[in-house]
């Protein structure tokens, strides 16, 4: 075990010493996380958008404040004209908005369109409008109902609207699935297929290579047993996918604003799971064939395969069902499939299990092969 | 009790027979050799050996027991140095001891000592944090030999360890090598130089066609050739045939024929000068007779027909 150890930290060593795998292992692939990201853009977050409106607020007593809470309470994002420029739609306060209410006179809020703004959002702004305006009205009708006629001031109008409802609708996506874009698309995408790409062919020609310069004899020669010296090549190859992970998905909160929020334990299970599976080819790959430039070209080539059928590179939702049926004989796909459900669907890590399932199932098949096939 | 035992070791690959029927043993402290052509079977006897390949028949026995009873064992015994240099090129000389060090079974801090050790021992402590592949052939040799003794082998297996380097930088090895061996290290030497196996080797096995085909200390094969002189003559000799000349067979052994020399080896212990008359009235133009001691190429010669340096 201790010697499968130093074989992996010192195959980590060697792949991270070289410049080139760096660039490779990071820079290429984040490149391709922006590029991808930015041409699967989709109309704006599929999970929760929150349009921006614009506020023109020219009363300064307490109905209007609550108005704009409300606003945010009922998903918009309320800026002033400084922001003008993240704004859909745009509403105008007058002046008079609460000592009108207040007199028992009707308030108008001004609703207007922004030149620069397209006719689709308006939809979706005008609806939350409206019903944070019914919310409003509700909570005065609730405080005059209970108290003769009286209207609430701030404070028992801020107290109304933290109550919780006394009805709620847990709203759901019915039917398909929603489908991942942008980055939420693209960071699990192309780490997918970077993953897969860089341990097949580090993997695949560092045995090769090391057959040739007579290192693998070497290896032979020491009191080191054939099951110990594979676990070290493949935990080393784990370990290099392990590095690429971690900076992916710090860049992917971070940076691509890509949410892992509280799945992370089971998206990182899923990306080591799908490393070692990765790992494991890589070896089996090295052991067959004894050419470097034939392993290379070989593993790009099924790497690209793997992606594209298996929706690295666009979502499954939108291909034909007999593709979606050719993708999932890879482990690409399932991959993917355990990803999207616990960062775009929403599923949690239960509903990723059987695809995770399969992915130890593609592992175990890899690793057995490796060990039976693999050749020093 | 022998370091290593071989016995009727026995390899082949197709219908070539690798390594047929070998067997011999290596004492601690002693350095034995296993001179042969390319293509020997030297290579296969000592992958056999370290359990690189398995025999088809034939025993190993190391340390009295058999290799294949507990490879590990065995292995641990036992340190190897391939023909190819097989280092790490991207690490230093350092950090490539204490790999292979940790591979052997050191822990961390055994292995970082160790490998101080063997570098100012081998004098490459001034270049150790330098990668490999800045080290010229000499000092990529001297840390391949290093590698393989991190865990003090008490049996030493070394596959042509100066292929290629200059003479220098052989000597320098040769010299370390000749340490191991004082400090009772058992050490099995292969190589296709002559004056390798005789200048360092205590007990030479000479090896061609897969088969041992003698063995012994550098007098005792120097013996084989009919003590310590053997004749060249010069002359015209195209077309001669010695052993039709009257008298000849009994007297001299032909060890080896061109157009122009003859090599022959005395027979019985008889006076040089009687050789060199009875040679100089031989029924061809002699131009010249030199004595010379017998070497292992004239060993060789005699046993195969063959020049080991062809």
């Amino acid at each position: 075990m201790r010697q499968a150890l130093a074989i992996g930290h010192n195959d980590l060593r060697l792949f991270l010493r070289n410049r080139l795998s760096l660039v490779w292992l990071l820079v290429v692939p984040l490149a391709f996380v922006y590029f991808m990201g930015f041409a699967n853009r989709g109309p704006g977050d599929p999970a929760n958008p929150r349009p921006g409106v614009l506020v023109d607020n020219r009363d300064r007593d307490y109905l209007s404040r609550a108005l704009l809470a409300e606003l945010g309470a009922q998903g918009l994002t309320v800026l002033d004209p400084t922001n003008r420029d993240q704004a859909r739609r745009g509403i105008e306060i007058p002046a008079d908005f609460t000592e009108r209410v207040v007199r028992g006179d009707q308030g108008r809020v001004r609703f207007f369109t922004l030149a620069e703004s397209g006719l689709d959002a308006s939809a979706l702004v005008e609806l939350r409008l409206v019903r944070a305006l019914i919310a409003l009205n509700s909570h005065l009708i609730e405080h005059a109902g209970a108290h003769g006629g009286e209207l609430p001031d701030e404070a028992a109008l801020e107290g109304l609207r933290q109550k919780p409802n006394p009805v709620s609708l847990d709203a759901r996506f019915a039917g398909r699935k929603p489908i991942p874009v942008g980055f939420a698309l693209s960071v699990p995408g192309v780490l997918v297929m970077y993953l897969m790409l860089n341990l097949l062919v580090f993997g695949g020609a560092a045995v090769a290579s090391e057959r040739r310069s007579g290192l693998m004899r070497r290896f032979l020669m020491q009191p080191l047993s054939r099951g110990a010296l594979i676990m070290g090549k493949v935990y080393g190859l784990v370990l290099l996918g392990a590095v690429q992970v971690a900076v992916f998905l710090v860049l992917g909160q971070f940076v691509f604003k890509v949410e892992l929020g509280s799945e992370l334990p089971g998206i990182l299970l899923t990306l080591m799971i799908y490393s070692w599976m990765s790992a494991s080819l890589g070896v089996l790959i090295g052991s067959v064939i004894t050419s470097e430039d034939k392993v290379t070209g070989l593993c790009v080539l099924a790497s690209m395969v793997m992606a594209a059928l298996g929706g690295c590179w666009w979502p499954l939702e939108v291909v034909p069902e007999s593709i979606r049926t050719l993708a999932h004989f890879f482990p690409t796909a399932w991959a993917l499939d355990a990803l999207h459900q616990m960062i775009t669907f929403g599923g949690g890590f239960a509903a990723a299990g059987s695809a995770i399932g399969v992915l130890v199932l593609f592992g175990l098949a890899a690793n057995l092969a490796a060990v039976k096939l693999f050749r020093p | 009790m022998p370091l290593l035992e071989v016995n009727r070791l026995a390899r082949a690959f197709g219908s070539v027979r690798a390594v047929d029927g070998v067997s011999f043993r290596v004492e601690p402290g002693e350095i034995y050799g296993l001179l042969g052509p390319n293509g020997a079977g030297k290579t296969t006897t000592l992958s056999m050996i370290c359990g690189l390949l398995k025999p088809d028949a034939g025993d190993i026995t190391v340390d009295g027991v058999n290799f294949w009873t507990d490879p590990p064992r065995a292995q641990g015994i036992m340190g190897v140095v391939p023909q190819e240099i097989a280092l790490y090129e991207e690490l230093s000389g350092r950090e490539n001891l204490e790999f292979w060090g940790r591979l052997a079974g050191l822990d961390r801090s055994t292995a970082k000592a160790r490998a101080g050790e063997l570098l100012a021992a081998l004098s490459l402590a001034d270049r150790a944090e330098d990668a490999v592949k800045k080290y010229s052939g000499g000092m990529k040799r001297r840390i391949n030999l290093g590698a393989a003794l991190m865990h003090r082998p008490r049996l030493l297996l070394l596959d042509e360890p100066t292929v290629g380097i200059d003479p220098q930088a052989r000597a320098n090895i040769l010299e370390f090598i000749r340490g191991l061996c004082v400090g009772g290290t058992g050490i099995l030497y292969t190589t296709h130089y002559l004056e390798e196996a005789e200048q360092l080797c205590q007990r030479i096995g000479i090896i061609d066609h897969g088969r041992l085909l003698a063995e012994g200390t550098l007098a005792q094969l120097q013996e084989r050739l009919g003590g310590d002189r053997l004749f060249v003559a010069e002359g015209q000799l195209a077309g001669a045939r010695p052993d039709s000349w009257p008298g000849f067979r009994e007297r001299f052994r032909t060890l080896q024929q061109t157009e122009r020399q003859l090599t022959v080896a005395a027979l019985g212990s008889r006076d040089p000068a009687d050789c060199l008359r009875d040679l100089l009235a031989l029924p061809v133009h002699i131009e010249n007779v030199t004595v010379k001691r017998p070497s292992l190429n004239d060993v060789f010669l005699q046993l195969t027909g063959r020049d080991l340096r062809e």
